[in-house]
Parts: C-alpha cells; structure tokens; sequence
C-alpha cells in the first residue's frame, strides 16, 4: 500500500516535472535572450556576452561552462561569429543536448540568407567569414524569419508551451510590423546620409535605411584601426561629407575621438545590442533608438548646409 | 580510356570550383602552427637551441566524426639537435552523446593535469613552460589512454575527471597501465571583469618502481645494471626527465578585463604548485621534487600584450643509489605583438640561476607563433 502510494507520488511527480521545470536558455549574445524571453517568458536565461563586450572574443571561462552544461537550447548567432569560443564551450559542457546538428543548438545565420558570403576568403582579407556578414540581429526584414524558427525550435523542445509559443510569436509578430513601418517612414530622412562606422556591426540596419557606411575605421574586418589607416580615412574626400562617427559601446572610442578632433566630427556610442538600460532593453527600442540617434545629426546638418548655400 | 581520363579531369576542375565551399562542410577542420625562434644562448632544461630554430610546428586536423563522436589529429615537428622529428601529439576520439554531462576520450591526448598541460604550446604565453613542467612532465604530457570526465550540476563550475595512461611517454616501464590521474576544476565569475578557476591534480606513476632499473645497481634489477653508468638524461626528449611515483599539483587562474571585454584589455594572474614524491627505491621522505611558477600578463592593448613570470623548481637528480640536488631559478618577461588573432610575435629575456645544472645561463629569444587554416577556440 505504501509502496503503491509511493509510486503514484512519483509517477505525479513526474508529469507535472514538464510543467514546472522552466526552460533552460543560453543565449550567446543579448538580442537571441530577448527574443527568447518574448517567446518563453518564464525561461532561465544565461546570456554569455554584453553590449559593452565583443562577441568575436569571449573567452570559454567556467562559469560559462557550466551555464552551458545546464542548457535545454543554446541560441546563438552563428556564422562563425563565436567560432573561437563557442566550440570550447559546447565540447567542455559535454552536454548531449547541445551539439552541432542536434535542436538544442540554434544559429540564427542559418535561418536567413546572409549579406556578403564569400566563394573567396583568406586571412589577408581580415576577420572575414566565408559564410556571410553575421551582425544580422538588427535587421528589420530578417528578423521575423529567424524568430519563426525560433519558435519552430523552442517548440520542437518544449511541445507542451507549443500553443503559447505561437501565441506570442505572432503577437510579437504584429508588432513588428507596426514598428519596421514607422522605421521605413523615418528612413526615408536618413537615406542616403553618409557615415563613417567601425567594423560591419550595425550594418544591416544601416544598409536597411539607407544610410551610407562610407568609410570603415577598420583596415580590415576584426583588425582595430592603425595609425595609417586613420591617417588614409582623414585624407578621404568621402570625409567631408560625413555627418557623424557611429561606433559600438564595446568598441575602443580612441581612434573615433581622433578622427572626430582632426575632422570636426560628432561621435555616436551606441550599444551594438539589447542592454538593461532604458531605450536599449528590447531589439525594437534599440532599432528606433539608433535611427533617432541618426535622425539627430541629419537634422543638425540639414539646416548647417542650407546656411551654406 | 585515357580520353575518359582526361574527360574525367576537364569535369573535376570544372565541378571544383563551385564545389569547393559545399565540401568545406564535409572536410575536417584544418590549422597549421607555425613557430619559429632566435635564441642567443643556451639555457638549462630547455628543449630549445640556440641560434636560429623551429619550435613545435603542427598540423591539426579535427572534425565531429558522427552524431556520438568527435576527433582530433595533431601531429608535430619539432626539430631539436639538427634533427627533425615527427611526433604524434594528439589523436583521440571523444564522446558527444553521453548522459548527465559525461565524456570519454580515449586515443593520444594531453593529460588534464594542471593549468597548462592540457593547453598546446601555442597558446602560451611565453616561449617555454615554467622550469617545474619542463623537468616534471617534459613540458607537455601526453600519452595513449583512457579519459572520463563528468562535469558536475553545480550552479558554479566544478569537474571532476580521472585518466589512464600506458605511462611510456612520462617515463619507459613495463606496466600496462603505466600512469593514473584524477584531476578536479572549480571556477566562475566574482564579477562580470573577474573570473577564476581553480584545480587540483594527483598523477601516479607506477613505472617509477617497475621495472626499467634505469640506474640501478639494485638487485632485483641486475640484468639491466649496465644503464646505471648512463647519465644523460638528454636522450628522452619527450619524457620527464625527473619522476616519483606521485605527483601533486595545484593550480589558481584570475583574470580580469573591464566589463568583460578582453578584446581591449585583460589581466591574468596564474600559478601552480608541484610536488613529486617516492622518486625511486632509493629514495627516502626527504627526497622529493617541488616547484611552481607564478606568472602576469596584461594584455594592454587589442594587438599587444607584456608579461613577467618566476618560477623555480628544486630537483633530486638521481645517481644510482643516492641523489644530488639540483635547482633552477627562472625569471622571464616578455612584450607580445598580435597583429591579428592568428600572428604573434614575443620578444623574451630569460633570466636563469641555477645550482646543480651546466649550461644555464641568460637568454635574449625572439619568437613567432603563426597560425592559418580553422580558427582555433581557446579555453580559459
């Protein structure tokens, strides 16, 4: 008898475990966290990197082992952007879950065609991926698609959240659509507006607007600015047209400041993702943060220019 | 059929080219290190010449070999004494597909014992291992064996692992099962700038008693007594050139980089401790082996990083039935430049001061570590 209730508290035991136990997510970097949370809100989420830290180089460190080792589904972004950390992580957590080819392992690059991929790529070229520019997270057009297979995935591992998972993808969806049609109204300001940016992080939303990324402070992709390429930049004619510096929070601001002092320039820092901090805690603030930001110094200019003629 | 040939090659090249980026999936992942030197004098314990010379070059090759496995290939070239040997550093297969955070290696590898054993020479930061696991394990120990390793479901990060080795790579012996090891790690994050990791390693070695009778005059070794005259221990490149039946080690890392961004900047602080007792039948509780090394760089800048490390290992040199002592105090510092991830080039002075050992002396090295091919994922 007591044996019999044991196994009934038990078996109990076991089919509400699915219900409590919350969904186990490491996110490589804070914008596939937010995505994640819109779509499973009760998960426990771990997310490997900051706006203020470069994805291309986060070291495996324990804690990330660990956090890795406990994971339902890692999400990240792929095309190689964690490929001097990622690896280490996945064969150090030896979890079975987690593996290249299995559903516990997400790359949101694989789920949208990339911008730039090479038949060509050698190391002379810089830090260039064969597979395509990765920094995709912040386009408007590619996002629903990568949050669809989200979802697909999220619900491939959890069926049970199945219908809530739906439920809020295409609410997210929704307002998605409201959003990128406010961010194409206010692009059309900003089209054509030229820039100088470092490295290809904000690219896709810049190539979205239509904003010009005229001049890279980066010699080559992943190589931080030299002296002799700053000196090439400052010579540039391109420069003159130039309305402002748009660098990332993780990125060293010397080299901007410089070319900011030498060519009269404003400066830009803006996270290159979603932080905790108001205006910048969700994918869509960001987005219309950035444009808003942009907006700025193109409204600035206009008048200046119109002084001039 | 030499039409057909022909006709066959004409298609080859040209399916290659658009073939080429679809097969890369297929293909295992390639890297070639390249690592070449100048060093101006001869140094104690060193496994590097003076002069002009090539470090450890190496070849990896390194794929997941189905949904269960994956495997890795690393073969070495090491010049040393004008020779070129062809070593076989790595060649394992490892489990990806086992319960509750488990995984086996079994083949050629690295023993996880320490900090730095289990890391490639490449990954270094400076262009020797300390003087403590240049004369303890060879500077690197590897060996054909058996891994387990289980990461615990801790909040924070703790693994515990135990290895099995044929032990002939440490020191030549006749057991079958030359080397044991059990190995624990533990770290994490005290903030996001700050992160740690710690370990502790036993490594046995039951060849020290068995039955290689390198210098013995004992008697239940009579029969190989003519090796007691010979006292170069140059001869075994690869082994330690000091053993005991038991080595402890004890290893500390922290590192820190504002906000966590150590693309600009990061400072790591490591240590590690080891002890070798039970050296041979000869031996009493006094005869023993230690040393450690502690060691700082500041990467200081994206492409340029300075560092400076002391170590000092004390040794008992084995003579047939009794032991001189030996000691070997090392100080290094060094200024790196990274151009990109995959170029370095280490400017070091050697400094050496030694009792017991002929040719130590000071060092000037230049040295280059180039790597090309897959991108290598470095641990902590």
């Amino acid at each position: 008898m007591v044996f019999k209730q044991l196994v009934t508290g038990v078996m109990l035991g076991l089919a509400m475990m699915p219900a409590q136990a919350a969904l186990n997510v490491f996110a490589c970097e804070p914008e596939w966290a937010d995505l994640t949370r819109i779509l499973v809100p009760d998960a426990e989420i771990r997310t490997a990197t900051t706006a203020w830290q470069d994805p291309h180089y986060i070291e495996a460190r324990p804690s990330l082992i660990a956090a890795m080792g406990r994971a339902d589904i890692a999400v990240c972004t792929g095309a190689s952007l964690e490929s001097g950390w990622l690896p280490a992580l996945i064969s150090r957590a030896s979890n079975r879950g987690v593996q290249p080819g299995k559903p516990g392992l997400f790359f949101a690059a694989e789920q949208v065609e990339l911008h730039q991929p090479h038949d060509h790529v050698d190391r002379s070229m810089g830090d260039v991926h064969p597979e395509g520019d990765p920094h995709i997270h912040l386009d408007p057009d590619r996002l629903p698609d990568i949050v669809e297979a989200l979802a697909d995935r999220l619900t491939e591992l959890a069926p049970d959240r199945e219908n809530a998972i739906r439920l809020r993808q295409r609410q997210w969806h929704v307002g998605w659509k409201l959003n990128t049609a406010r961010w194409r109204e206010a692009a059309t300001s900003l089209e054509g507006m030229p820039i100088v940016v470092q490295h290809s992080t904000f690219g896709y939303l810049l190539r979205w607007l239509g904003v010009e990324a005229a001049i890279d402070l980066e010699p080559k992709p992943g190589l931080p600015p030299s002296a002799a390429h700053l000196g090439k930049v400052l010579s540039d004619p391109a420069l003159d047209e130039v309305k402002v510096v748009l660098i990332a929070s993780y990125q060293n601001d010397r080299p901007a400041q410089w070319l900011s002092e030498k060519a009269g320039l404003p400066v830009e820092v803006l996270p290159g993702t979603v932080t905790e901090e108001p205006k910048t805690n969700s994918l869509a603030e960001l987005i219309s943060h950035i444009i808003e930001r942009l907006q700025q110094y193109n409204d600035k200019a206009a008048p200046e220019s119109a002084d001039h003629g | 059929m030499k039409l057909l040939n022909t006709q066959a090659g004409a298609l080859a090249l040209a399916i290659l080219p658009f073939t080429a980026i679809q097969a890369n999936e297929m293909n295992p992942d390639v890297s070639v290190v390249l690592d070449g030197y100048y060093k101006q004098n001869h140094t104690a314990l060193s496994h590097r010449d003076e002069g002009f010379g090539l470090g450890h070059t190496e070849l990896s090759l390194s794929s997941p070999i189905d949904d269960l496995f994956e495997g890795r290939l690393t073969a070495v070239l090491e010049d040393h004494e004008g020779e070129t040997e062809l070593g076989l550093e790595e060649a394992f297969l490892q489990t990806t597909g086992m319960p509750y955070n488990l995984s086996v290696r079994g083949g050629r590898f690295l023993s996880q014992v320490g900090y730095l054993n289990s890391r490639h020479l490449h990954e270094d930061d400076f262009v020797e291992r300390p003087a403590a696991y240049r004369a303890l394990l060879g500077s690197h120990y590897f060996d054909d064996g058996l891994r387990v390793n289980l990461l615990l479901p801790t909040p924070f990060y703790w693994q515990i692992g135990a290895e099995a080795f044929d032990g002939n790579q440490l020191s030549e012996g006749e057991e079958d099962i030359g080397v044991y090891t059990v190995n624990t790690r533990l770290g994490g994050d005290l903030t996001p700038s700050q992160s740690w990791q710690a370990g502790l390693s036993y490594l046995n070695n039951r060849q020290v008693h068995g039955g290689h009778g390198d210098h013995g005059d004992h008697g239940d070794h009579g029969d190989h007594g003519d090796h007691g005259d010979d006292h170069d221990h140059g001869g075994h490149s690869h082994g330690a050139q000091y053993t005991g039946e038991n080595l402890y080690m004890a290893d500390l890392v922290w590192k820190w980089a504002p906000g966590g961004n150590n693309r600009q900047q990061q400072l790591t602080l490591s240590g590690e401790y080891l002890y070798v007792d039970d050296l041979n039948e000869h031996a009493t509780s006094d005869d023993v082996h230690e040393g450690w090394y502690a060691s700082a760089v500041y990467q200081f800048a994206p492409q340029w990083s300075a560092g400076a490390r002391y170590g000092q290992v004390e040794l008992r040199e084995a003579h047939g039935d009794h032991f001189h002592d030996q000691e070997l105090k090392e100080t290094d510092v060094m200024l790196a430049w990274s151009h990109s991830h995959f170029s370095t080039v280490r400017l070091q002075y050697t400094h050496q001061e030694a009792h017991g050992f002929e040719k130590a002396d000071n060092t000037v090295m230049l040295q280059y570590v180039m790597s090309f091919g897959a991108h290598g994922a470095h641990g902590f």
